[in-house]
């Protein structure tokens, strides 16, 4: 019996060498540990762009999905003929500057998305402090432009208080309740929350959601709502495939009067 | 408010956030703590499955072999739930004592059902208790099929015990996106916490997980009394027991994968990035490594199912066969473990990722390998099916008719797979994530209705002598020993995918790992925690083992029952 003990536990120990081998003969990777960022109010522009390239390459990640072809656009080479980042960032959307589209695209990415590509970048500034969030449009606009980002951001950004919830990111007021500062305009709400990201309204926003203008002769105030809250009860008709892309968390995002005020405005398109 | 919590949270981050263990630090101690607990936690969950299965198949089969096999599975859960509490407890103090911020906010979310958990988990050993020492007692007419609800009571509560657990880790990973850094715990719902977007895929992930690892483990525990009998009859029926185990084991594997993509696929919806890092970030090779075990697994099965026809009359009408299973699963094996198939390419990531096809898309990662992995299934099934079909001749008319259906079956859903996993090089991503799911449902209907045929045909089957129970060859049992360890292995690898995937965070992007461990380690290291946890655990199990052997005498059966066509 001791030969067969002996056996089983050569077996076992057999088998269990060979896996750790295997696991410690092919690359090793390791997850970065985050470093805390501390820039001062007057931090240089190398300082951040040097900071933010760190970022860029190691803890933002972004290097997962940029710089991998089609993944994403090229953000630190020409894409598709417009330059690299820091040179078109400030042609994307009419009015924004550079500085101003790009934070909008890391605090709320789905506000504008670069045709030809998935919404599928993630909100950075829920991962990310405000330092690293600044360091990181640093460098992007070190990209073949000039660097904007002062130490005032940071600090302004410090103030909002916590890192910002989903859609409502750089748009809303510092700190303020709910969505865009507690405000019961629906224009404003539908702003902020981001619903022409994927919807028309009167001529604006993108088409790729149903158009919102004639929506209160599909469905009254209750259907609406019941959609707002919960988006998975009923699908529209002939969108079937893009069931589950429409947000969950609008529900907890807005506070009630908000939610009546945006319900009444959609069920009064008629 | 917000701010207050804030200001106290800072200071607790300095103060008493984390404390050290000596030598092997706290990171290591929690992890060793946790995946022991959690192997001892499934053990104890898989095998009531299968004691309450047996013991109904004893039953209402009237074999009295299933009801002694029940009872043999039951006695060594005795000593399991001891040392599941045990590894519990142990887990408990290192968090609260190494992780203290961090388990003063989990205890704040979740309190409530900590209670709940600690309770049930009283009851359910009360109730275990009863269903052992009650075996004898209540063994004839209505009382027995009281015993036997005893049993799915067990059941019942392992269940609830298990999903509450699964809601505190799954908080962690996929927290309700409306709760942030600055979200005071004790304002967070707890049905809100629970009912987060990966609690139910893993709950029913780990369901069937259990079930496949308690087959694993009750295969070796048979194996080793098989090579420890002293008797022919003490050998048949613990070679009868490795094989019910193994079966069980492979059936319920074929299923798992599904599961695992529903939680990809939530864990996709939920958020890109953390989908992205397991995928194709620096979780990448992980997927290797995976595909590499579960090559294993299907060899080593297929190798034992093989070995076993040796000790069938008859079978030697099917042994020229084997040798091309094991060229398609070797080939399939080696397809699947590709590493450039194994990260998707963008165009599949950004078709994933395009929220358009939230279902397939989680299933696209893996579709390229797909193929491979359906034609192991299938070749694994017509080993087993070889096997079932080794001593018997069937006498219905339709005999051979119906084996050319069955051939032609196995054919024709061999076809499909590899049309669609051929023609998915020449369609758009979109369009082939789709493909998968023809694959897989042309696999299932096979075995499907193969099987139901299968069944019809061996109805009054001449039989070419019983299966030689015992007439095993010593190797065919260390081949289950393989088997346990790999599914021990796996499971301890998936759990690294599944909480390394959170990377710096104790949950979510909600609260910071800053302690100096936040970092994922390197597949190397886990495996060498992954290997050592093993170890661990199955020195404590063959402890539990002999313990069981102490106790009592083997179940082993009388002559005339091990002579018994069929399995
Ligand atoms: C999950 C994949 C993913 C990750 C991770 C990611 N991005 Fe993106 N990003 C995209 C995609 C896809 C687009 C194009 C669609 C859009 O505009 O949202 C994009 C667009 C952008 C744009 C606008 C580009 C343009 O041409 O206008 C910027 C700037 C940007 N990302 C910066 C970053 C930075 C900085 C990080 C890391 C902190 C990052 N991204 C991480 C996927 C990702
Ligand atoms: C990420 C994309 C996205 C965002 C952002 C989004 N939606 Fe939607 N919405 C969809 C899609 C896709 C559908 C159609 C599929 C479905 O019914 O789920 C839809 C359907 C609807 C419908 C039903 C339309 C009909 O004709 O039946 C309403 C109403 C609606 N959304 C309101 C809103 C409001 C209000 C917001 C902002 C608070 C919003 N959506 C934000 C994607 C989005």
């Amino acid at each position: 019996m001791w030969a067969t003990n002996l056996k089983i536990v050569g077996v076992v120990l057999g088998t269990l060498a060979l896996y750790t081998l295997i696991a410690n003969k092919i690359p090793q990777v390791q997850s970065e540990v985050p470093q805390a960022l501390t820039l001062g109010a007057n931090v240089t522009p190398e300082q951040l762009v040097a900071a933010g390239e760190k970022v860029f390459n190691g803890i933002g990640g972004c290097t997962t999905c940029h710089g991998l072809g089609t993944r994403a656009p090229n953000l630190l080479t020409d894409e598709r003929g417009t330059g690299p980042i820091g040179v078109r960032c400030a042609k994307r959307e009419p009015g924004k500057s550079c500085k101003q589209y790009l934070y909008e695209s890391l605090a709320d990415p789905t506000a504008y998305v670069v045709s030809g590509y998935q919404p599928i970048m993630p909100v950075m500034t829920r991962q990310l402090s405000p330092e690293q969030v600044w360091a990181a449009i640093a460098y992007l606009e070190a990209q073949g432009g000039t660097v904007d980002v002062t130490g005032d951001d940071i600090a302004k950004a410090k103030q909002a208080a916590g890192p910002a919830t989903a859609a409502g990111g750089g748009a809303t007021p510092a700190g303020g309740p709910g969505l865009a500062g507690g405000s019961t305009d629906p224009k404003q709400i539908i702003q902020a929350a981001g619903c022409l990201a994927c919807h028309k309204l009167e001529g604006q926003g993108q088409v790729i959601a149903p158009d919102l203008t004639h929506v209160g002769s599909r469905r009254d105030a209750d259907a609406i709502r019941r959609k707002i809250l919960d988006p998975a009860s009923s699908i529209t008709q002939g969108y079937e495939k893009l069931a589950g892309i429409m947000p969950k968390t609008f529900g907890s995002m807005m506070s009630a009067s908000q939610l009546e005020a945006l319900v009444e405005y959609l069920a009064g398109h008629k | 408010m917000s701010d207050v919590l804030l200001l106290v949270q800072a200071a607790a981050d300095t103060t008493h956030a984390y404390r050290d263990f000596p030598l092997i630090g706290a990171r290591a101690a929690v992890w060793i703590a946790a995946e022991v607990h959690l192997m001892f936690a499934a053990f104890v969950l898989g095998v009531p499955m299968f004691a309450v299965v047996t013991e109904a198949i004893g039953i209402f089969g009237g074999d009295e072999r299933y009801d002694r096999l029940s009872k043999e599975f039951t006695r060594l859960l005795l000593v399991a739930y001891s040392a599941t509490a045990i590894w519990g407890a142990i887990l408990v103090f290192f968090l609260a004592t190494l992780y203290p911020r961090f388990w003063a906010y989990l205890t704040a979310v979740f309190g409530t059902s900590m209670w709940v958990y600690a309770s049930l988990f009283f009851v359910e050993s009360f109730t275990l208790y009863l269903y052992y020492y009650g075996w004898d007692r209540w063994k004839k007419g209505r009382a027995k099929l009281w015993h036997w609800t005893l049993g799915i009571l067990l059941n019942v509560w392992g269940t609830i015990v298990m999903f509450i657990a699964n809601s505190w880790l799954t908080y962690m990973m996929t927290p309700p996106r409306d709760i942030t850094p600055t979200t005071d715990p004790t304002t967070i719902k707890l049905w809100h916490a629970i009912a987060n977007a990966t609690w139910m895929p893993i709950n029913v992930h780990r369901l069937i997980a259990n079930v496949v690892f308690g087959g694993a483990i009750v295969g070796a525990y048979a194996s080793y009394r098989f090579l420890a009998s002293r008797t022919a009859e003490e050998r048949a029926h613990y070679d009868w027991m490795g094989y019910v185990g193994n079966f069980i084991a492979i059936s319920a594997l074929i299923v798992l994968p599904f599961a695992g993509y529903w939680l990809g696929r939530e864990i996709y919806q939920y958020d890109q990035s953390m989908g992205i890092t397991m995928m194709g970030g620096f979780m990448s090779w992980l997927w290797v490594i995976q595909a590499f075990l579960i090559a294993v697994l299907f060899l080593t099965g297929n190798y034992y199912l093989w070995v076993g026809m040796e000790r069938i009359p008859g079978a030697e009408r099917f042994r020229p066969y084997t040798k091309w299973l094991l060229v398609v699963l070797v080939l399939g094996a080696i397809v699947w473990g590709t590493p450039h198939t194994m990260i998707a390419d963008s165009k599949e990531l950004a078709a994933m990722g395009g929220s358009h096809h939230p279902f397939l898309g989680a299933l696209g990662v893996m579709s390229a390998k797909n193929t491979a992995v359906n034609l192991m299934i299938l070749t694994t099934f017509l080993s087993f099916l070889m096997y079932r079909r080794a001593n018997r001749r069937p006498v219905v008319p339709w005999a051979d008719t119906g084996t050319r259906i069955q051939g032609a079956m196995f054919l024709v859903a061999a076809g499909i797979v590899l049309f669609y996993g051929i023609r998915g090089y020449f369609v758009e991503a979109i369009v082939r994530i789709g493909y998968s799911v023809y694959q897989v449902l042309a696999v299932l209907s096979c075995i499907l209705f193969v099987t139901v045929i299968d069944i019809l045909m061996a109805r009054g089957a001449q039989s070419l002598g019983a299966i030689q129970w015992g007439k095993m060859p010593p190797r065919s049992q260390y081949a289950l020993f393989i088997l346990a360890v790999t599914f021990t292995w796996l499971m301890g690898l998936m759990g690294f995918a599944r909480s390394g995937i959170r990377q710096y965070w104790h949950v979510w992007q909600v609260v910071e790992d800053t302690s100096k461990y936040a970092a994922t380690p390197a597949l190397g290291y886990a495996a060498r925690m992954i290997s050592l946890c093993v170890l661990i655990f199955l020195s404590l199990v063959a402890f539990v083992f002999w313990l069981g052997g102490l106790a009592e005498k083997s179940t082993f059966v009388s002559q005339g029952e091990a002579r018994h066509v069929g399995h």
